[in-house]
């Protein structure tokens, strides 16, 4: 009787027993993604080492000795075909799996977050691993043995160094001539296009919907003959680039100006009139500096879109020393007929763009947690 | 006479103090203001004289930012005019660039520029629009910064400091350019309680240094003490008008009484 009544008035514990093994669960996962990843890339990395001659396997594909980098691409066919890759990716499966199963059954029944998160985080890399390994089986039960040769035999890229040095300076050149200029321009069209008078705004707006509704490399090819023929001027097709990129970021950039010139409250402009600025004075004192501050992220975003997009100079004949990392890889397919150039260009792009989309990031955090002074929050 | 007064503007916009003033510093003349449909002030006449302090109270939506901001022309009149020193203002022959360095106003949100210290914002307007020299502005702003008790913070940016702080660093700014008239819009009602003093003390020493002052506001007790004038305002209407101690303790119209019955 007296237990009856002790559960009347205490609510029943809902909380069950605690499960055991959060970290097993985490190390498992863990365990699981590593094997399937750095596991292949080890294996990988064993017979690219001390791999043996031509296999009769490679040469049945047609790897023969004839062909120039073979051996290459013969390792990297036999090391995703080898028994030892096959053992790797199944356990990985299974390890993947058991995670999952682990942690799925025991997150809600952990005593503390960090071991719930532990369970969580232990049947997501499960997840993650079975994924991968699966990807490296599909493509296992493909023609590795064709990609690889295409797209992997970077014996071909050998001499090319240069070149490719040469096309990542150009691009940087091009992109960054064409982000400074179109920054210049964009401020100003910007201006233009809040302005009260429709007349000031009309053509400005015509200029911005022009550039920002024709295709790039329609305004390249274009651009150039309007250079040569229509004005008569003898520039390099590598400077017509350069500017026609100036003025394509120009409208781009004028929207992102123009919204962040919107953003900042009505009273800086107030209180910059009210102290007898002129319109322009409040622009250029009080408003445009901070509206610049709010736009740096999105600038910046623009930039390694432009670092891409310098690839559409494709349309311009341009001398071997003018040409971009893309064109680089051209050049060099058109030479060698094999793919690998392009996808040295990608590892090239990455080079180029990741730190910058890093430093895009870091700039981002800073500027909202205010420690550049810039929203004026403490 | 009207049309002489308004002539009195030289070119360069300069307002010719010598002729055409009767002792009032602003007037405003029969002003109404539309939003759209919505008819905000309804023919508001007003006159302050040199020294005055007028305080205007009134209910939310009762129109009295607007009012304040016609006098500056942050917002301009759908109708009527506004006389400074005796010249027409609203003929939009007017320099108001020039008018508005005479006229200082502080806002409800301060409306500092956040990406200039405090020294920066206020030297800013003196160096760009009164041509003042570096130097000469610097030491400008930091007299004014000591009036209102801040020459500590001057190279702090208006994030780091107390919005009590920042509303007297926004009065300092306002008072740099050595404005004959000075508006207040409602300066304290962002503040929290415990420093809405440190700003309502120095609007206290301004109005005893004599500074001709428009102050829209909520503080009863700042009418009461350094007011010369108050307005009732209602519905875009001038309901009461007259000696501040006499209105806030009896006032004449069942509307002011209402009002004020609420928020004493």
């Amino acid at each position: 009787m007296a237990s009856a009544v002790a559960t009347e008035t205490n609510p029943p514990d809902l909380r069950g027993p605690t499960a055991p093994f959060p970290l097993a669960t985490l190390g498992t996962g863990a365990a699981a993604l590593v094997l399937a990843a750095l596991g292949s890339l080890a294996i990988q990395a064993g017979y690219a080492v001390g791999g043996g001659p031509l296999s009769a396997g490679c040469v049945a594909v047609h790897l023969t000795p004839q062909i120039e980098g073979s051996l290459g691409v013969c390792h990297i066919v036999e090391a995703i075909e080898s028994p030892a890759e096959t053992m790797v990716l199944w356990v990985a499966i299974a390890l993947g799996i058991l995670a999952l199963a682990a942690g799925l059954a025991a997150y809600r029944r952990q005593d503390t977050k960090r071991k719930r998160s532990h369970a969580v985080t232990g049947a997501i890399l499960g997840v993650q691993a079975v994924q991968l390994a699966a990807l490296l089986l599909w493509v296992r039960s493909g023609r590795p043995d064709r990609f690889a040769f295409h797209f992997l035999n970077f014996e071909r890229l050998k001499g090319y160094f240069s070149l490719f040095l040469t096309g990542a300076k150009n691009t940087v050149l091009l992109a960054f001539v064409g982000e400074v200029g179109g920054i210049a321009l964009g401020l100003l069209l910007a201006i233009l296009v809040i302005s009260k008078s429709r007349a000031v705004r009309a053509p400005a707006r015509a200029y911005i919907n022009f550039f920002r509704g024709t295709p790039l490399i329609w305004q390249l090819s274009t651009g150039y003959f309007l250079f040569l023929f229509g004005l008569n001027m003898r520039l390099s097709a590598f400077n017509v680039a350069m500017i026609i990129f100036a003025l394509n970021t120009g409208a781009y950039a004028s929207e992102v100006f123009r919204a962040g010139i919107q953003s900042i409250e009505r009273g800086q402009m107030e209180a910059a009139r009210s102290l007898g600025m002129s319109y322009l004075q409040a622009l250029r004192y009080a408003v445009v500096p901070q509206a610049v501050r709010r736009v740096i992220p999105p600038l910046m975003n623009e930039f390694v879109i432009l670092i891409k997009d310098t690839s559409l100079i494709v349309v311009l004949g341009l001398l071997r020393s003018q040409l971009d990392l893309y064109n680089v890889a051209r050049e060099g397919y058109s030479d060698t007929f094999n793919a690998t150039f392009f996808t040295a260009t990608a590892l090239g792009y990455l080079a180029i763009t990741l730190p910058l989309i890093r430093l895009v990031n870091v700039v981002e955090k800073r500027l909202r947690s205010g420690l550049v002074g810039v929203t004026g929050a403490p | 006479m009207q049309i002489m007064q308004a002539m009195n503007i030289d070119e360069a916009g300069n307002v010719d103090r010598s002729m055409g003033t009767d002792g009032s510093l602003i007037r405003l003349d029969g002003v109404h203001k539309w939003f759209g449909t919505n008819h905000v002030l309804k023919g508001i006449d007003l006159d302050v004289a040199t020294s005055e302090v007028m305080v205007i109270i009134g209910p939310s939506g009762s129109g009295k930012s607007t009012l304040l901001r016609c006098v500056n022309l942050l917002e301009e009149p759908t109708e009527g005019r506004v006389w400074f020193e005796g010249a027409d203002i609203t003929d939009i022959r007017t320099d108001l660039n020039k008018v508005r360095t005479h006229i200082g106003i502080v806002f409800q949100a301060y409306n500092l520029f956040p990406h200039r210290t405090a020294i920066d914002n206020i030297t800013l307007a003196l160096t760009k629009v009164l041509k003042v020299n570096q130097e000469e502005a610097r030491e400008r702003a930091r007299e004014q910064l000591r009036h209102v008790g801040l020459e500590h913070k001057a190279d702090a940016h208006p994030g780091q400091l107390s919005g009590g702080q920042q509303q007297r660093v926004a009065i300092a700014r306002a008072l740099a350019m050595r404005p004959r008239l000075m508006l207040f819009d409602e300066v304290t009602s962002a503040l929290d309680p415990e420093l809405i003093g440190e700003v309502l003390s120095v609007m206290k020493q301004l109005a005893d240094e004599g500074m001709t002052m428009i102050v829209v506001t909520h503080e009863m007790g700042f009418a009461r003490e350094a007011g010369t004038r108050l307005v009732f305002l209602d519905e875009g209407m001038i309901v009461e008008e007259g000696n501040p101690r006499e209105i806030l303790a009896k006032p004449r119209t069942e509307r002011a009484r209402n009002f004020l019955s609420k928020v004493l």
